[in-house]
């Protein structure tokens, strides 16, 4: 083990939220991110590999995801739907989720068993290839069509977001396609497949482990390295090379759907999750829809009574960002016009149309949302999984407190100046199917 | 790896002593309006919890103003103390602090997460909009506009549909039929005048609990209370609707048409029992066995067995009356019919024998030892101890909850189950296409279609 980091400063005070931790290497170079908190007689055990649907070659859309739904399905010593069993049965929560950029296997569970969770991880790291089987890799395929169905087809404005991507990014790009796949990609995935995935990006040196809870840290290593430390690494493919994006100018669609009223996305290219103006880039989504005072709440919805919600976000993607503004209109409100008032909303950022007091706030409600979001263990073995993983540095959980802080008027309207380009631009309109308008 | 030799993977490692759960502790105060006050310190962050439980749910409503409880909620900080719609949103968005006011059939829990450093602005904030809310007439048609608009677009999602077609269905004209935000019908009819009278009847001190946890000093929260509502008078009584019907008819097969649909979502319901019933644990853990639960048999059957859907899952609503029973999925409009056969299977079987040792242990366990997590943050806090207070459970309910459940026999779920999760009781719906699936459906009770739109 090479030992790496020591822990920041502690303190309590409501400007400088900070959170113990130890970030080790294993020999086979697995990295771990050990923080103890012993308040409640709980853990959260936190697997984030480094490969998501970005990684997915042409033919195989979904395949990252559908991979994580087969690592439920059992390994070696684990046998088939025993691991949720396992977990719930030890009074625990568990999941797993995919996305992008990474892949990630967590469970909460009473700190009594801790083992049972690094058993359960170590053992569909290390020993997971003897447990699949083409009955399950069928099953699981169907299951995942019928999330697909559920979450996005058979859903209102469900396809809006695939369609985004599909507009932003050109043929090729990792970033073109949701995570969920596509049909005909999903029925193509053999168990060759299976394994040549796992063989290339399941390997203990692609994957950060958390630990978060209660737990004694020096303890808990010598137990990780027990179970995980004899699995060897194994060569991973080059990471594929994400190219920023082509900023040539707005791209424009129009969808149909069954919905009673049109809805606006606009999509802008914008800095990801590692890029320095990340705080900055999220603290224009908060100036702009969060709280009633903000500019799409107040402009739109109030003002001009012409939307009936508002959204704006950023997408903490590894490389090329994504902003997000989205709004939904009123009945009777078109399209365009409702876009039209979100660029003049969004146009009013930029120059000198912020004051000091809306940003201070803003910063305000990002601080209060990040200590929301920390206060349970799960969500912190979560946030420090992506910041080791995607950043590379698992002490950004703490920064991220000063970083929001610093954030400054004159930073946001510069940036705002910068990312709202129309060349960065993508707008998607989703208008009521006309069978659906004459139902009005 | 010098430990590898001595770690055997062939079986799960075993548990270790469980450090037993130290619930918060609270401190109970009472101001002399009646205003009761449960508040525990947890420095852990410098974060607070708030939640101020009101008897202003929808059960208090009449029912011609359906609605009216959903719109004040909303209206409580669209100008308050003087202060416009706008100023109250730059107030509070300054802060930082999040204000929420749920409101459901039973009470309005109007909730706020701050930093501790703006606890008495959050305060201020927070007297403003329980006792000072203007409701002026402008507002008031706004709000209720965007509530109307809100209505209409949640028919969008066939989850929603498929609920309130089935409790319109099964709870027939009893309050719980209706959602209860209210439907378009009353909510237009509301207008100031409505809200200003469902404010000064059910936005009372006395039968209201405030409830705070996080980094806060107990003594000195109560007196900032204190000195912000003590000149807040009146009495409410608990609202409470009647018993639904135990003649409510099953509603056979309901089959709501929408075109289009990539899938079936599907309901299997009826009336299923209120909190605190003397059946309550058993029942809880009958659902824990037949749908709660990732485990559980009918999420087996139906996803890890046929692959039919990404999930099915079962439910009580507990509330002050009795709530419904639900199994929720959304399968392939091919698997329809086979899904409803499969669920009322399992139905069945659950009523006619007793689940085994394993299965019992592990409905009990995900139940008991799920506790320390279900306490881990100061919002989780307040919210199971607002449980405890709006459905008027014994004080030490959380302390002995373990022991409750432990104390239930395989017998007693049997029993639960028969009363109230019978097969033969349920109303079975589905939103889909009807073309696609309304000829299948025949195979499996007799079909009653509706429109999506309609209704």
């Amino acid at each position: 083990m090479s030992h790496s980091s020591s822990p920041p400063p502690r303190s309590r005070d409501a400007s400088e939220v900070s959170f113990d931790f130890e970030e080790q290497v294993l020999d086979n170079g697995l990295r771990v991110v050990l923080h103890e908190d012993r308040a409640a007689p709980i853990v959260a055990v936190h697997l984030m590999y480094h490969v998501g649907s970005k990684d997915e070659r042409t033919g195989r859309k979904g395949f990252a995801h559908l991979f994580e739904h087969l690592l439920f399905q059992g390994s070696e010593h684990v046998a088939e739907s025993e691991h949720f069993k396992f977990i719930q049965n030890a009074g625990g929560t568990l999941n797993g989720s995919t996305w992008f950029d990474r892949t990630n296997y967590y469970e909460t569970l009473p700190s009594s068993h801790l083992d049972l969770a690094l058993w359960l991880e170590s053992d569909r790291m290390g020993f997971f290839a003897p447990g699949i089987t083409q009955e399950k890799l069928d099953n699981q395929r169907d299951v995942v069509k019928n999330e697909r169905r559920q979450a996005y087809e058979n859903r209102p404005y469900g396809l809006a977001f695939e369609t985004v991507l599909r507009m932003a990014y050109l043929e090729g790009h990792p970033y073109r396609h949701p995570t969920i796949g596509f049909m005909e990609d999903l029925d193509a995935a053999t168990l060759e497949n299976v394994h040549e995935f796992f063989d290339s990006y399941y390997g203990p040196n692609n994957a950060v482990l958390v630990l978060a809870g209660d737990f004694d840290t020096k303890d808990a290593l010598r137990r990780i390295d027990r179970y995980f430390g004899e699995i060897p690494p194994r060569p991973r493919p080059p990471p594929v090379e994400v190219r920023p994006p082509a900023l040539d100018g707005e791209r424009r669609g129009t969808i149909e759907d069954q919905v009673h009223v049109p809805r606006v996305y606009l999509m802008y290219h914008a800095p990801s999750f590692n890029a320095p103006e990340f705080e900055t880039s999220d603290l224009l989504s908060h100036l702009l829809a969060d709280g009633k005072s903000s500019r799409l709440h107040h402009g739109l919805i109030y003002d001009k009574r012409i939307a009936g919600e508002v959204h704006a976000f950023t997408w903490p993607t590894e490389c090329a960002g994504m902003f997000f503004v989205v709004a939904t209109a009123r009945p009777g409100v078109s399209a365009e016009s409702l876009e039209e008032a979100m660029m003049e909303a969004i146009a009013g950022l930029g120059g000198d149309g912020l004051n000091e007091d809306e940003v201070e706030g803003a910063r305000n409600r990002a601080r209060r949302a990040l200590v929301q979001q920390l206060n349970g263990i799960g969500e912190r073995a979560d946030a420090f999984a992506h910041a080791a993983v995607l950043r590379g540095e698992p002490a950004y959980v703490n920064d991220a407190f000063s970083r929001y802080r610093e954030v400054t008027l004159e930073g946001c309207a510069g940036l705002a100046g910068e990312i709202f380009d129309d060349d960065r631009l993508v707008s998607l309109h989703v208008v009521p199917s006309p069978e659906d308008s004459e139902a009005e | 790896m010098s430990t590898a030799g001595a770690l055997d993977r062939t079986r799960p490692p075993p548990s270790e002593e469980l450090r037993p759960l130290e619930l918060p502790f609270f401190h109970r105060f009472r101001l002399d309006n009646g205003l009761k006050l449960l508040v525990a310190e947890n420095r852990k962050l410098p974060e607070v919890s708030l939640r101020l439980i009101l008897e202003a749910g929808a059960a208090a409503e009449r029912p011609e103003l359906g609605g009216v409880a959903e719109l004040t909620g909303r209206l409580l900080s669209e100008g308050a103390a003087g202060r416009s719609a706008l100023e109250m949103a730059a107030w509070l968005d300054r802060l930082g602090a999040a204000f929420g006011a749920s409101v459901g059939y039973d009470v309005a829990n109007l909730s706020m997460h701050f930093l501790s450093d703006v606890s008495d602005g959050a305060l201020d904030y927070l007297r403003a909009v329980v006792r000072e809310p203007a409701f002026e007439e402008e507002e008031v048609a706004r709000v209720r506009q965007e509530r109307l608009d809100e209505i209409e677009r949640h028919l969008d999602e066939p989850a929603v549909l498929a609920d309130l077609r089935l409790i319109r269905t099964i709870y027939g004209d009893h309050p719980y039929g209706r959602p209860a935000g209210g439907e378009p019908e009353t909510v237009a009819r509301l207008g100031a005048g409505e809200v200003t009278g469902f404010h000064e009847d059910q936005y009372l001190p006395d039968g209201a609990v405030l409830i705070a946890c996080g980094a806060l000093d107990p003594l000195a929260f109560k007196d900032a209370v204190a000195l912000r509502f003590d000149d807040w008078t009146g009495a409410g009584g608990i609202s409470e609707l009647p018993p639904p019907s135990s003649e409510a008819p099953a509603g056979g097969l309901l089959l709501v048409d929408r075109e289009h649909s990539a899938q079936a979502e599907i309901r299997v319901g009826r009336i299923g029992m209120e909190y605190g019933a003397p059946d309550f644990f058993p029942a809880t853990l009958a659902n824990a066995i037949l749908g709660g639960l990732f485990n559980s048999r009918i999420n087996m059957n139906l996803r890890e067995d046929k692959g039919w859907t990404y999930g099915a899952r079962s439910s009580f609503g507990f509330r002050r009356s009795a709530g419904p029973f639900v199994v929720s999925t959304a399968v392939e409009s091919a698997a329809a019919a086979g899904a409803f056969r499969e669920i009322l299977a399992e139905i069945r079987s659950l009523v006619e024998r007793p689940p085994d040792a394993d299965e019992l242990r592990l409905a009990k366990n995900a139940l008991t030892l799920s506790l320390p997590r279900q306490f881990e943050t100061p919002s989780l806090v307040t919210r199971k101890v607002a449980t405890q207070q709006i459905y008027e459970l014994p004080e030490d309910y959380w302390e002995t909850y373990v022991d409750r459940v432990e104390a239930v026999t395989p017998e007693e779920i049997v029993e639960a189950a028969g009363s109230r999760i019978s097969a033969e009781s349920m109303t079975l719906l589905a939103v889909a296409a009807a073309t696609e699936v309304g000829p299948m459906l025949e195979d499996v009770g007799d079909v009653r279609v509706e429109n999506a739109e309609s209704g």
